[in-house]
Formats: C-alpha cells, structure tokens, sequence
C-alpha cells in the first residue's frame, strides 16, 4: 500500500484519513487538505494534570491521595468517570486542549500522547466517562484497573468535534511517580469526499488511506448526535467488494445530508 | 514500550546491614514526614526488570546484594537472593551488563530490593540502571 503517512505516523497534504467505528462497522473519511501545524508537530505537555490531594483508587483496594500536583501513586489508578483532560490557556475550551465545537467541523486533530513512565496503563473514555474496552460483547469491561484492556505508554486517537474525551492512568508498581506527557499531532484541516465512488474504493481499500480504529465498542447517543451535528451522518457503512451498486446509493443519500451540513 | 531509571541508594552509616532506600527522579520524593522512600520496587504485571548497570560504594568492607521475590506485596516478603558484589574495603565497583539481570513479573507481585551488610558500620551507595520492559 502507497504509504499516506510521514515520519510521525501523521497524514501528509492530499491523503485520505478513514475513521472506523467498530460499534457500527461505519466509517468517516476524510481527505487530509492541509496539516496546520506542519513543522512543529510535537509538544512536550508537562506533567499529567493530577490534582494533589484526590484520592485514588488502588489496586489492592482502598484509595490513595495524590502527594503532589502530576504525580501518580504506586498502585493507583484513574477510574472510570474521572479521566483526564489537558487544560490550556486560550484554547476554546481551556479545560481541554483537544476540544473543539461543532462548528469547526473542517478541523480534526490526530493525537499520539506518550507518557511518562511509559510503563503507565492508558487508555481512553469516549466520550468523557464512558469506558469503551470490553470483552466478549458487553460481558467483561476491561480498561487500566483491570488485567488487560490497555496499553501501556501511549496513546493514538482522532478527535472528533464535540466530544470531550478522558485519558485515564493506572500504575501498578509500587513506586510513587512524577510524570510527563508529550505529545505528537496534527491539526488537519479535512473535508469528506463527495464522491462516493472514491468513498467505496477507500472502504474496500482499493485507494491508500490511514485506517483508523477508534476504541468504541460502545455507542452512546452523545457520539451518534456529536457525528451527525458536525458532519450531518455518522458514517459510511463498510461494505464488502460484491456490493458495490447498494453502497453507491447509500453514500449518494449521506453526501446530500454532509454537503446540506456543510452548507448550514 | 521500555523505560530505563537510575535507582540510587545510600545507607545510614550507622547499621551494619539494610535495605537500601531507593531514590530516583522518577521517583516522588517528599522530606515532609511521614513520607518514606521505597526500599523495594514491584515489577508492573508482565514486565520484566532489567538491571543493565551497577555502581557500588562504601566507605569501608561492604557487600551488596540484590533479592527478589515471588510476592513483594506482603508486608514480610519471602527475599532470595539473586546477585551478590562485595567491596573488600573502601572503594567503588561499577559492573556494566551486556546481559542484564531480569526479573519476570509474571503474577504483578514480583519485586526486587538491594540490601548492604558490612562488618562495621560505614556508609554504602548504590546506584542500578534499571529498564522496565515487555520487550525480550
């Protein structure tokens, strides 16, 4: 496959970006038109935003105060509920440097977060509160405090407009530790195709594009409604080479609801 | 995923055997009481430890061990020893590995500590460059 990435794993200018969403086997696509912050992709963030003094829970049960503002205890772990976001100063929401409103539905930022110590269990709630690891169906919700359904150090996600996401932690050492994370990313400004020909052939990747699986295995109405307030549809069903004629007509009937969105 | 941390260590001075308090700049440190550094260093679930490097001084005779333990989480540890070095007298050791020691998490209890014994008391320092990683 044509490579449609650079050294950073970010979509170069011109290539096309597929979102897939495994709750709904549909997808987003996106043709990358320009990368805003071409040149200055990385950003070392500082420390974690822990608070000092929130308890949290642990491991071998009970709960831990954090000693200091960035530092996780040994054997504590962020729950389900409280993930994290990045406040800056000046953002459109400065209580999340990742969150962007509906409206600026050209944008989409490409996030590879790396912590320190890497040895940290990571993994996402999207939207904020909602885990979205499991096993078996719905039988097992797995995530950082339990024994699998994380990874560890790192992070890739795309963000959407509109949905607040939270990044949740978990060290099982026993070792108290300061961290940091860096980020690398790319602030895309991104249009969905209006051929729906092309849409097919990235589906059935006959065209080079980065696929993406997002980490949601649970729909919740606040992505559907997020999906569809910004991008007018929540998706191209991902349909198999044989059913070519039935794709077309759905992907002509949902570029008529994006370009009316578009238009809005 | 890897992470490679200095762990360092110095005895009291005072006691003629120990576990040496362990300090990093990974490592939360606070002087306020009752905060305490960690004198063991449990291996998060299915990772390895590798110590690379070890420094060892001491103001007088000294050995220098590394345990380990099947369940570091206990409040009383069952430790086997797993490494041993011994200064004859005053001096330093540094022991570069191109094996490293590892130890195996395979449970999420499994630690390690670094102990000093010495006939008389006298200070010690350690220093081990150590790598938490799932790679081999």
């Amino acid at each position: 496959m044509d490579k449609v990435t650079d050294e950073y794993g970010l979509v170069t200018e011109g290539e096309y970006l597929t979102a897939f969403i495994p709750a709904t086997g549909k997808a987003l696509v996106f043709r990358v038109k320009s990368r805003i912050n071409r040149g200055y992709e990385r950003f070392h963030y500082g420390p974690l935003p822990i608070p000092a003094n929130v308890p949290l829970p642990s491991y071998v049960g009970g709960a831990i105060p954090v000693p200091a503002n960035g530092v996780l205890p040994g054997t504590a772990y962020i729950p389900v509920g409280s993930g994290l976001s990045f406040p800056l100063p000046g953002a459109y929401d400065e209580s999340d440097m990742w969150y962007i409103p509906k409206e600026w539905r050209e944008r989409l930022f490409h996030v590879i977060a790396e912590v320190t110590p890497k040895w940290l269990r990571c993994d996402l709630e999207i939207p904020k509160g909602v885990s979205q690891r499991r096993f078996q169906r719905d039988k097992i919700t797995v995530g950082v405090e339990k024994t699998f359904g994380y990874s560890r150090g790192r992070i890739e996600t795309l963000h959407f407009p509109n949905i607040h996401y939270g990044y949740r932690f978990g060290n099982d050492s026993n070792l108290n530790v300061y961290t940091g994370v860096d980020f690398t990313y790319a602030e895309y400004i991104v249009e969905i195709p209006k051929d729906s020909d092309l849409i097919f052939n990235i589906l059935t990747r006959r065209v080079p594009s980065l696929w993406m699986t997002m980490p949601i295995s649970v729909y919740v109405d606040t992505i559907q409604r997020a999906f569809t307030e910004t991008y007018g549809i929540d998706g191209f069903t991902v349909y198999p080479v044989t059913k070519r004629s039935e794709a077309i007509s759905e992907y002509n009937t949902l570029l008529k609801a994006v370009e009316e969105r578009e238009k809005a | 995923m890897k992470e490679l941390f200095t762990l360092k260590g110095e005895s009291d001075g005072t006691a003629t055997s120990g576990d040496f308090p362990l300090y990093s700049d990974i490592l939360y440190h606070d002087t306020t009481p009752p905060w305490t550094p960690p004198t063991k260093v449990i291996i998060p679930f299915g990772l390895k430890a590798k110590v690379w490097a070890k420094r060892f001084a001491a103001e007088a005779e000294s050995a220098f061990e590394i345990y380990w333990s099947k369940d570091a989480t206990v409040a009383s540890p069952t430790w086997e020893l797993l490494d041993w070095q011994k200064l004859a007298a005053k001096g330093e050791l540094t022991l570069e590995k191109r094996r490293p020691i590892v130890i195996r998490s395979l449970t999420g209890k499994e630690g390690f500590k670094v102990s000093w014994s010495q006939p008389t008391a006298a200070k010690a320092y350690v220093e081990l460059e150590v790598e938490f990683t799932d790679e081999e």
